[in-house]
């Protein structure tokens, strides 16, 4: 079997990659679930879309209408399926995969990476106590909830002001549970404003900063949680533990994007996205391998997953010139920007940088030059760590260093 | 020295009253101590060749906590016969029950938690020892050296996987490395196979990693690495299927004597009466002998902390190494090996233990305190290795007597009762070795009171192996996923764990179906997500294949549920 493009995933990365290359390639679209849609399935808050169709829907809304697009495609698709083994040939890829008929193997000129992303775990965060049954990731909650239909537990510690807690600490109050609290180590909230607003203050539910969860307590269950307050650097001061007396401690301390494969194609990678160098057409520093959505970086919006994989999709259908790359440099307050790199031989007419800053900022300009020509420059009166910018430029012909600069 | 000697000695060094008697077996001690710490290091003055301590040294107002017990009450086991019966659940008892199975004999195994290598057994680093560490002839170092020998081969027979990759003690200093050349006259008199001291060039050939500050290394072929847990969880599981009755949630409470035998054990599932009594209590060994009247040793408890990195963790060394102590810390921690990093048998590495003594033997929980120190120690033997890479930490609570030996013997004073205590590491390694003459002791005494003890003709050494997907031949795998297209299905994807082996894992011979049950025999849930991804597909599964609510599915024992109820359930 042979396909010009697979695309590993079936989230909302994969499917827009799937759906946009099949207008010029053969696809296989390998999934590991039963069914299309990824996280979304689980997700069923609204407000995904308000970029893309400007309305607000829901998770598995959001992923059906990409679904409906796929059925109008010649896309294969393999669900159940998990990679095992990628090889590089001396023309594309060899590709093995075990699937409820056994282990198939199939070839393809290129490959796209659509893995998402996974939950930073408890220990991750150095949380330390007890081995008792209570805590879980945001996700693994939600789904035991969205999906299993039952009910963690009845008084809840939310530990993370991401999205995925905000949005957890309402879910679990609709459906019964006590939430205590949203404990936050960061000294702002991580998540999206609206969903502050829509998730706590409409529920009256607390959110304390600058504390953390430092220990657990319980013997067969949770039975409390050791919450300190943490100094600027995030550490915790000794003598402000105060125990919180709960069944249940939700964990949303941040995502991290999931790249095995990546790992086993010996990607370069970039230390503050967790996620490979890419190109301005998510080409990653392998010739024919793309990554985008979460696997690339941790998105906040699922509109902005689906359009690196929309472009993710095009660039990998498209023939390609041997690649001129050049870095994009970053100045500034950054917390990261992506893509890294630029290859003068392909299109760079509208080239999409996403970045963040690494702390809350005002008044800051963010200007992108190539050599002494602004091609780009925008004033931002407030920039904050979890809301993800997008900007977009025209790069056709850079001659000279390329820079990304946040100034005052 | 004299035990007075000693009293006026702890007088001096800690201004602590404390009485000493002894007897033929053992010494004495009660009193006060100003902390735990302190109550340890007084109970240690005491040792003397050829005796145990029973220490009664306890800090001011120390309460100590009541030990946990299952919330089953019922009379399985009431007016119940056994012609052995095990207590504890750990590598120690499973290993002499199945090697017991050998016999034609009703063997009970009384275990408290919801399923085996619930203490120790399960969190420890699966390290099979070399032994070099044991300086002078004990029981320990007669049992670790044969143990190691036969683990290659028990591995086999109980279908666990077992790797023999050798282990390299990094020299820092030339000092050292020559004085490290007494570890060879020390291997070759106890037998250890192999032992050599490599160079520089030869060192940083094989552990790169180490390189920028190794002047050498001992290199030790012998030492191995097995799943602690799934070795324990082997030799149960083939216990059963020769025979011998595990029974979980099962804590032996009293136990009633009549002259100098053990006539009834009374357990929270009744009582019952047993020919023989094989104490493997681990932790609570000493509680064990005491309900036979029969506590000659006391067991400190020691907890130690792992902590395990992800299998890609980057700048992580390829093999098992540890730094030689050198003159600074030669002197200092005499009871632990110092730990180091121990390449596990599935490839993930693991850093540690520590040793911390502690006064509650059932507190494996972690703490902020020896998880960095174990990270600090052990990093300078890898120094590029990241905090990042730590997907999860562990403790376990050790067992040792004051003797720092085994106990393996059959009671003096109480003739149907045998100890099998202070089994600390080596345990782990020691255990295929001491369990068939632990067996051959009960076998013996039956067999003294008259009782005629044949072979068990049924006896069948061999546990078939668990299928395991990772890693298998395509081929195999395709014949096997045609066969069951479950072993086709993915569940865990960072272990590769599949459904079929999840169901496998499920429907074990000892019937337990615990999330962690699950974990611990197939790895779905070890890996760097830590089972967020497949802890509902688990859930699901455990609830499916029992016939139970998602809501009565449990982490571990009794009462730690994962879902607290249906949602909206309104209770």
């Amino acid at each position: 079997m042979y396909f010009d493009i697979v695309v590993i995933g079936a989230g909302p990365a994969g499917l827009a990659a799937a759906i946009k290359a099949s207008q010029r390639a053969s696809v296989l679209l390998i999934e590991r679930e039963a069914k299309p849609g990824g996280i979304l399935k689980q997700c069923i808050h609204d407000g995904f879309g308000v970029v893309r169709f400007g309305e607000k829907l829901s998770g598995p809304e959001y992923a059906q209408r990409f679904i409906n697009q796929l059925k109008d495609t010649d896309v294969k698709t393999a669900f159940f399926s998990f990679v095992t083994q990628i090889k590089r040939l001396e023309q594309g890829f060899s590709l093995h995969y075990v699937c409820k008929e056994g282990v198939k193997h199939v070839n393809c000129g290129k490959i796209i990476l659509a893995t998402g992303c996974r939950e930073r775990t408890a220990n991750a965060i150095s949380v330390f106590g007890d081995r008792c049954s209570g805590v879980f990731t945001a996700g693994a909650a939600q789904n035991l909830v969205n999906v299993l239909g039952v009910l963690p537990g009845r008084r809840v510690v939310i530990l993370g002001s991401g999205d995925i807690g905000l949005i957890m600490a309402r879910r679990l109050t609709l459906e019964g549970a006590k939430v205590l609290g949203v404990y936050e180590a960061k000294p702002v909230p991580s998540g999206l404003s609206r969903n502050i607003h829509q998730c706590l203050h409409d529920f009256d539910i607390p959110l304390y900063l600058s504390r953390t969860v430092t220990r657990v307590f319980g013997r067969d269950r949770l039975s409390e949680v050791e919450i300190s307050e943490v100094d600027e650097n995030m550490r915790p001061i000794a003598g402000t533990q105060q125990r919180v007396q709960c069944d249940t401690l939700v964990l949303a301390v941040g995502l991290i994007p999931e790249n095995e494969v990546a790992a086993s194609l010996s990607l370069p990678m970039d230390g503050r996205t967790k996620g490979a160098i890419v190109d301005q057409t998510c080409q990653t520093m392998a010739d024919g391998v793309y990554a985008c959505g979460n696997a690339l970086h941790v998105n906040d919006l699922v509109d902005y997953v689906s359009e690196s994989g929309e472009t993710a999709g095009f660039f990998a259908s498209q023939e390609r010139k041997p690649r001129k790359l050049v870095p994009i440099n970053v100045v500034g307050g950054f917390g990261y920007a992506v893509p890294q790199m630029l290859d003068l031989n392909c299109d760079a007419k509208n080239v999409i940088i996403y970045f963040r800053t690494a702390q809350p900022e005002e008044n800051k300009r963010v200007t992108l030059t190539v050599g002494d020509k602004t091609v780009f420059s925008k004033k931002y009166a407030r920039l904050l760590p979890p809301e993800m910018e997008r900007i977009a430029a025209d790069l056709s012909d850079a001659q000279g260093e390329i820079t990304l600069k946040m100034e005052d | 020295m004299n035990i007075k000697t000693v009293c006026k000695k702890v007088k001096r060094k800690y201004g602590a009253e404390v009485f000493a008697s002894e007897d033929e077996r053992s010494v004495f001690v009660r009193g006060r101590a100003a902390n735990w710490q302190q109550a340890v290091e007084i109970g240690k003055m005491f040792v003397k060749k050829g005796k145990h301590v029973v220490n009664d040294v306890l800090p001011q107002g120390f309460v100590p906590p009541k030990p946990m017990l299952p919330k089953v009450a019922d009379d399985k086991l009431q007016g119940t016969h056994w012609d052995v019966a095990i207590v504890g659940g750990g590598i120690s008892g499973c290993a002499v029950a199945r090697e017991l199975s050998r016999y034609d004999l009703k063997i009970l195994l009384c275990e408290k938690h919801g399923d085996v290598a619930h203490g120790a057994s399960g969190a420890n680093d699966g390290m099979v020892h070399a032994g070099i560490d044991l300086a002078h002839q004990c029981l320990k170092l007669k049992y670790v050296v044969k143990g190691n020998a036969m683990y290659g081969e028990i591995c086999d027979e109980l279908g666990v996987d077992f790797v023999r990759e050798g282990q390299y003690v990094v020299f820092t200093s030339r000092l050292i490395k020559l004085l490290a050349k007494s570890y060879l006259v020390r291997a070759k008199k106890h037998g250890i196979p192999g032992v050599s001291i490599i160079g520089k060039r030869e060192i940083s050939n094989v552990e790169p990693s180490v390189a920028d500050f190794a002047v050498g290394a001992l290199k030790i072929p012998s030492t191995g690495a097995v799943s602690p847990y799934k070795l324990t969880i082997a030799y149960a599981e083939n216990a059963v299927q020769n025979g011998v009755t595990v029974s979980l949630d099962t804590a032996v409470l009293s136990m009633r004597r009549e002259g100098d035998k053990i006539c009834s054990v009374t357990t929270n599932r009744g009582t019952f009466t047993a020919d023989c009594v094989i104490n493997c209590a681990g932790v609570f060994a000493d509680v064990v002998a005491e309900m036979a009247g029969d506590r000659y040793f006391s067991i400190h408890p020691r907890k130690g902390t792992d902590l395990l990195l992800d299998a890609n963790a980057p700048n992580a060394p390829t093999h098992s190494v540890s730094l030689a102590p050198t003159l600074k810390t030669l002197g200092q921690n005499k009871n632990t090996k110092g730990g180091g990093i121990v390449k596990t048998v599935d490839g993930n590495l693991l850093l540690g233990p520590d040793a911390v003594e502690t006064p509650l033997r059932e507190d494996t929980s972690t703490t902020a305190q020896s998880v960095n120190g174990v990270f600090e120690k052990q990093r300078k033997a890898s120094p590029k290795l990241s905090r990042s890479s730590v997907i999860a930490y562990f403790s376990g609570v050790r067992a040792p007597t004051y003797e720092e030996d085994f106990i393996l013997e059959r009671s003096e004073k109480v003739k149907n009762l045998i100890h099998v205590a202070g089994i600390q590491s080596p345990g782990l390694t020691a255990a295929p070795a001491f369990a068939p003459d632990v067996a051959a002791l009960a076998v013996n005494y039956l067999r003294s009171c008259g009782k005629t003890v044949d072979a068990n003709a049924g006896f069948c050494g061999k546990r078939q192996k668990p299928v395991c997907t990772k890693g298998m031949e395509e081929d195999s795998l395709q014949q096997l996923i045609e066969r069951d297209a479950d072993f086709g299905r993915v569940v865990c994807r960072c272990e590769q764990v599949t459904l079929g082996e999840i169901k496998q894992a499920i429907n074990n011979p000892l019937g337990v179906a615990t999330v962690d049950g699950v974990k611990r025999r197939v790895r779905a849930g070890m890996g760097r997500c830590q089972g967020g991804f497949c802890l509902p597909t688990v859930l699901k599964t455990i609830a499916e294949q029992k016939g139970v609510r998602l809501s009565q599915v449990c982490k571990g024992d009794e009462g730690s549920y994962v879902a607290a109820g249906e949602i909206k359930s309104g209770e």
